[in-house]
C-alpha cells in the first residue's frame, strides 16, 4: 500500500474508518501539504497533534511493559509497535521542523499581524517572538546601538523595500484534484484554465492553487 | 569607496555558507562599516544644518544628490551587516540543531543515548566556561547560548519525539554501525553496550542517532 492508496481511503465517504486511521491520514496529507507548500500552513485546529502525541505516550509505555518479557510472540508484536512508533515520530517531527524552518526564515512576516499569527501554533508563536527578540539583540549589540536611531529599525519600508522578507507565493507546486473543477493558472506569458477531473495530477503556481486547495476542491501532493 | 568595506563583509558571508566551519568573526570591518555609517550620518546633518529644515532638493541639486548617495550608502551598509550577521547566526543555529557543541567544538562531552535537550545545553553551559572559541564574537558567544535555551525549551514540548532527530524517514528499526570514535559506554533497552573504536554492532537506530549525528558511529548498509 503506497500514500495514494492511503490518500483515496481518507475520501471523506468512507467514515467508517476508526479515528485512529483518519488521524494518521490527516497527520500524513497535512505532513504533505506543508513540506510542498512555500508558505506555512495553518496549525490544524481540531487537535490531532494532541491525540497524536498521547497515542505516541502510550505506545511508549506499551513498549517498556513488554520489554521485560522474554517470549518470542511479545517480541515480535514489540518489533512492530516499535517500528509503526518510529514512522508516527517521524511524520510529526518532520512536520514540525518544516514549520519551524519556514517560520525562521520569515519570522518578521509571520509575526507582522494577526491573521498571519493565527496560523502558527501558540508554542510556535513563543518560539518565533523569542527567536526574533533574540535575533534583534544580537544585532543591536553587534552593530545596531552605534547606528543613528532613524536607522535601527528592522522593519523600514522605505524607498518601497521592505525589510521584511516573505515567502514567493508563484513557486510551482503539484496538487490532486478531489473532485471536478475548473483550474485556472496565471502564468509568465499569458493565463491557462483547464476543465480538471477528480484524481487529476496538475502543476501550477502556489498562488493559483490556494484558494482551490483552501476550498477542499484539491490537496498538495 | 563608499560601500567597499560592506562589499567584504558580504564576500566573506557568501563564503561562508560554503564552509563547513564557521570562519573568524570579522570584528575590524563589522567596526569600519559601523563608523562609515556614522560619519556619513554625521555628513548629512552638516549638510543639512544650513537650512534650518527647510531644505528644498529642486533649488539646490548637487546637495540633494550627495544627500541620496549618503543615504542609500548607510543602508546599503545596515543591508551588508544585516546579512553578514544572519548567515552567521543561520549556521550557528544549524549546529545548535545538530547537536554540535558550538562553543567547545574539540573538546567535547560524549553524552549517550541523548534525548533530553535540557542535558545537552547544560554541557554546552559547563564546556564554554574552558573552551575558548576565536571564530565566534562575544555576541555571538552570548547568542548561541540563548538559541540553545530556546531550542531546548521548544523541544520540551515534544519530548516524546525527539525534535533534533534524524529527518531521514526510518527504514529499520536496527541497523549496523561502525564505530569511528570511543564513544564510552551507552544505555540501551537491551543493556549495556561499551563502543570502542572499530568495533560493530546491530543497535536499535533510536538509541544511537545522536551519535550518528555528532560522527562518533557511522552507519553501514
Amino acid at each position: 500500500m503506497d500514500i495514494d492508496d492511503i490518500l483515496r481511503e481518507v475520501d471523506p465517504v468512507s467514515y467508517s474508518i476508526p479515528s485512529e486511521t483518519r488521524d494518521l491520514q490527516a497527520l500524513t496529507r497535512a505532513w504533505v501539504a506543508e513540506r510542498s507548500a512555500p508558505e506555512l500552513l495553518e496549525w490544524p485546529a481540531d487537535g490531532i497533534f494532541e491525540r497524536v502525541n498521547e497515542r505516541i505516550k502510550k505506545q511508549i509505555e506499551k513498549i517498556e511493559d513488554m520489554t521485560g518479557d522474554m517470549d518470542p510472540k511479545t517480541n515480535f508484536a514489540l518489533i512492530v509497535i516499535q517500528t509503526e512508533l518510529e514512522r508516527f515520530k517521524f511524520l510529526v517531527r518532520s512536520y514540525l521542523r518544516a514549520r519551524i524552518a519556514k517560520i525562521d526564515k520569515h519570522t518578521l512576516h509571520y509575526l507582522s499581524n494577526p491573521t498571519l499569527r493565527a496560523r502558527l501554533s501558540p508554542t510556535e508563536l513563543a518560539y518565533a517572538t523569542r527567536h526574533q527578540a533574540l535575533l534583534h539583540n544580537h544585532y543591536l549589540s553587534s552593530f545596531l546601538s552605534s547606528f543613528p536611531p532613524q536607522l535601527q529599525n528592522l522593519n523600514d519600508t522605505a524607498g518601497n523595500i521592505s525589510m521584511i522578507d516573505s515567502p514567493d507565493l508563484d513557486t510551482a507546486v503539484f496538487i490532486r484534484l478531489l473532485r471536478d473543477a475548473l483550474v485556472e493558472g496565471r502564468g509568465t506569458d499569458s493565463d491557462g484554465a483547464i476543465d480538471g477531473k477528480a484524481g487529476d495530477i496538475l502543476i501550477l503556481r502556489w498562488s493559483s492553487a490556494k484558494s482551490l486547495v483552501e476550498s477542499g476542491g484539491a490537496e498538495l501532493a | 569607496m563608499y560601500g567597499d568595506l560592506g562589499n567584504k563583509l558580504v564576500q566573506h558571508a557568501k563564503r561562508t555558507q560554503n564552509l563547513a566551519h564557521l570562519p573568524p568573526y570579522q570584528a575590524e570591518i563589522v567596526r569600519a562599516v559601523t563608523r562609515e555609517v556614522r560619519d556619513l550620518d554625521k555628513d548629512v546633518t552638516e549638510l543639512l544644518e544650513p537650512f534650518q529644515g527647510s531644505f528644498d532638493p529642486s533649488a539646490d541639486q548637487a546637495t540633494a544628490c550627495t544627500l541620496l548617495v549618503n543615504h542609500l550608502s548607510m543602508r546599503r551598509n545596515k543591508r551588508c551587516l544585516l546579512a553578514y550577521h544572519r548567515t552567521r547566526t543561520d549556521k550557528l543555529e544549524e549546529m545548535v540543531w545538530n547537536g554540535v557543541d558550538v562553543l567547545d567544538l574539540c573538546g567535547q562531552q560524549v553524552r549517550a543515548g541523548d534525548s533530553g535537550g535540557g542535558a545537552s545545553h547544560a554541557g554546552t553551559r559547563m564546556s564554554s566556561v574552558d573552551g575558548a572559541t576565536s571564530s565566534l564574537s562575544p555576541q555571538e558567544d552570548e547568542y548561541v547560548r540563548q538559541y540553545g535555551d530556546l531550542l531546548a525549551a521548544y523541544k520540551g514540548q515534544w519530548t516524546d519525539i525527539d525534535l533534533t532527530g534524524s529527518l531521514e524517514p526510518p527504514r529499520d528499526l536496527f541497523i549496523d554501525v561502525r564505530v569511528l570514535k570511543d564513544a564510552g559506554e551507552i544505555q540501551t533497552e537491551y543493556g549495556a553496550i561499551t563502543l570502542t573504536k572499530n568495533s560493530q554492532f546491530y543497535v536499535r537506530q533510536g538509541d544511537v542517532e545522536r551519535l550518528i549525528a555528532q560522527g562518533y558511529l557511522q552507519k553501514l548498509g
